[in-house]
């Protein structure tokens, strides 16, 4: 099922993160240019984590809002 | 101690001190939608979001001269906020599962991917098989020591270096929180995705 890029799929994470050395990032992108698997891959994990961030996102109530507001120090609401 | 009238400078020193109150709280309301977002997944459930967002507001307006000018607010209010929430006693919950996951990165990409009947589909197609519904459920079944990495990092959008600062744990922590967090979230998501 895999492509066998054991060593690309370790390194996705971090990649991703920002938190590879230049020269890790060079091998990466690399192996990202000549593996379709791979890349198909990595694009889906950066899809998934913008869905992630977007499907757990929801709204602040307004009454919650409110409240925060009314904890303000009398000098705020003067 | 004398009741004369405070002196000119005195005067000047409290006004000083209300104005910078008056910015903090307004600067910290600001982020209340951030601090929120977090919060809400911190948590299991709205009304214990907004309990811990209230509280959280209400402690930092009250030691907001402990805030250092010029640093991460929202960092500092999310501080407080993970505190709270790990005060409320939530951590009666069992230790974390230290068991290794046999799973690699690519774990829910092959299982999305070999229950579509077409050959080769594109990521677009693979990652329509998840819905926001599998999201939150999946983020609500990793452990709290995970999630509260996870969350922090992936959804708030923290640095590693913040989020251990936030969590007052090492960053080697964060990071292999966070790599498992994200793998018992994939985990999760595949098995909520196949079963429906």
């Amino acid at each position: 099922m895999g492509c066998g890029c054991d060593d690309c799929e370790k390194m996705m994470q971090p990649y991703m993160d920002g938190v590879l050395s230049e020269e890790q990032i060079r091998e990466a992108q690399e192996h990202l240019e000549r593996c379709y698997g791979c890349d198909k891959r990595f694009r889906f994990e950066e899809k998934l984590r913008h869905f992630v961030r977007v499907a757990a996102h929801e709204p602040m109530s307004d009454g919650l809002k409110e409240k925060l507001a009314g904890l303000r120090s009398a000098d705020s609401l003067g | 101690m004398s009741e004369s009238a405070p002196t000119a400078a005195e005067t000047r020193r409290i006004a000083e001190e209300a104005r910078d109150r008056v910015r903090f709280e307004e600067e910290a309301l600001q982020l209340s939608d951030q601090v929120y977002r977090v919060a809400r997944r911190l948590t299991g459930s709205r009304e214990e979001a907004e309990d811990l967002v209230q509280d959280t507001y209400a402690r930092a307006f009250r030691s907001w001269q402990q805030y250092q000018p010029g640093t991460n607010l929202r960092a500092w209010l999310l501080r407080i906020a993970t505190n709270l929430n790990i005060d409320r006693g939530r951590r009666v919950q069992r230790a974390p599962d230290q068991t290794p996951l046999e799973e690699g990165d690519y774990y829910l990409y092959n299982r999305l991917e070999s229950t579509m009947p077409d050959e080769n589909p594109d990521e677009e197609r693979v990652l329509d098989r998840l819905s926001q519904n599998a999201v939150v459920d999946a983020l609500a079944e990793v452990p709290h020591d995970f999630r509260d990495v996870l969350v922090l990092v992936d959804i708030g959008e923290f640095s590693y270096a913040e989020a251990a600062q936030i969590l007052d744990i090492p960053v080697g922590t964060v990071m292999s929180r966070l790599h498992r967090g994200r793998r018992i979230l994939k985990q999760q998501l595949a098995e909520k995705a196949v079963t429906n």
